[in-house]
């Protein structure tokens, strides 16, 4: 099984990747609440699905790790990462912002 | 004469009642994956994303639990043609078949954790 082989060596990966990991700004929820405007019209709509070029439910972000979040925007905006919509909506958004939209998020969510 | 038509009529009746069901198991056999399955080939996944994937071993991987089935599945397929690169999860993902991705994004969509929030 492949899968089993490798996934010792992958943890490991990960646990350096962790220490060698910069440092995050500090992200302050309340503040991320204030900026949830270009998210909520696609991730705060219950089983919200994407239209093109692909169809499936966009993610919820509820309960969502904060760093992987921050990762994926700057990702996102970096173009490390490709979705149209998400692209351009991170390539607006500064460290602070990314951060704070994690914090918010990272928090229990609300809905279901 | 009576009884041969309604004879015919609890045919067609079974008939279309039997296509009708056809078409729902065959229809949920495409959205839903194996639970079982899923839950055997999610140790792997597990090791990193935690108990359920809930427990995420660093801040930066995602939790997996209660995210859309669909959006699992979609993710697991774009690190597996390389649309979307990482370099944990790329080589987690190439090995696995359709069925195997389905199962295990069943798997995880089916656990109490991530919700929509607004």
């Amino acid at each position: 099984m492949n899968l089993y082989r490798i996934a010792p060596l992958v943890c490991t990966s990960a646990l350096i990747a962790l220490l060698a990991a910069p440092v995050w700004a500090d992200g302050d929820a309340a503040a991320g609440k204030q900026k949830t405007w270009t998210c909520e019209g696609c991730h705060g709509i219950r089983d919200y699905r994407t239209a093109y070029p692909e169809v499936y439910s966009v993610p919820k972000l509820g309960g969502q790790s904060a760093g992987y979040i921050v990762k994926a925007l700057q990702d996102y905006k970096a173009g490390a990462r490709k979705n149209t919509t998400m692209g351009a909506i991170a390539a607006k958004l500064s460290d602070q912002d990314m951060a704070d939209l994690a914090a918010y998020y990272a928090e229990a969510g609300s809905g279901k | 004469m009576t009884g041969i038509a309604s004879t015919e009529h609890a045919m067609k009746k079974l008939i279309s009642t039997s296509v009708y069901l056809f078409m729902f198991a065959a229809s949920a056999a495409v959205f839903a994956g194996d639970y079982e399955a899923g839950k055997e080939k999610s140790a792997a996944c597990s090791a990193c994303h935690g108990a359920d994937g809930n427990k995420p071993i660093t801040p930066e991987i995602p939790r997996l639990g209660g995210q859309h089935y669909d959006y699992l599945e979609h993710a697991l397929k774009a690190y597996r043609s390389g649309a979307r690169e990482n370099a944990m999860m790329s080589p987690m993902a190439k090995p696995l078949t359709d069925k195997e991705i389905k199962d295990v994004a069943w798997y995880f969509s089916r656990q109490t954790g991530l919700v929509t929030k607004y």
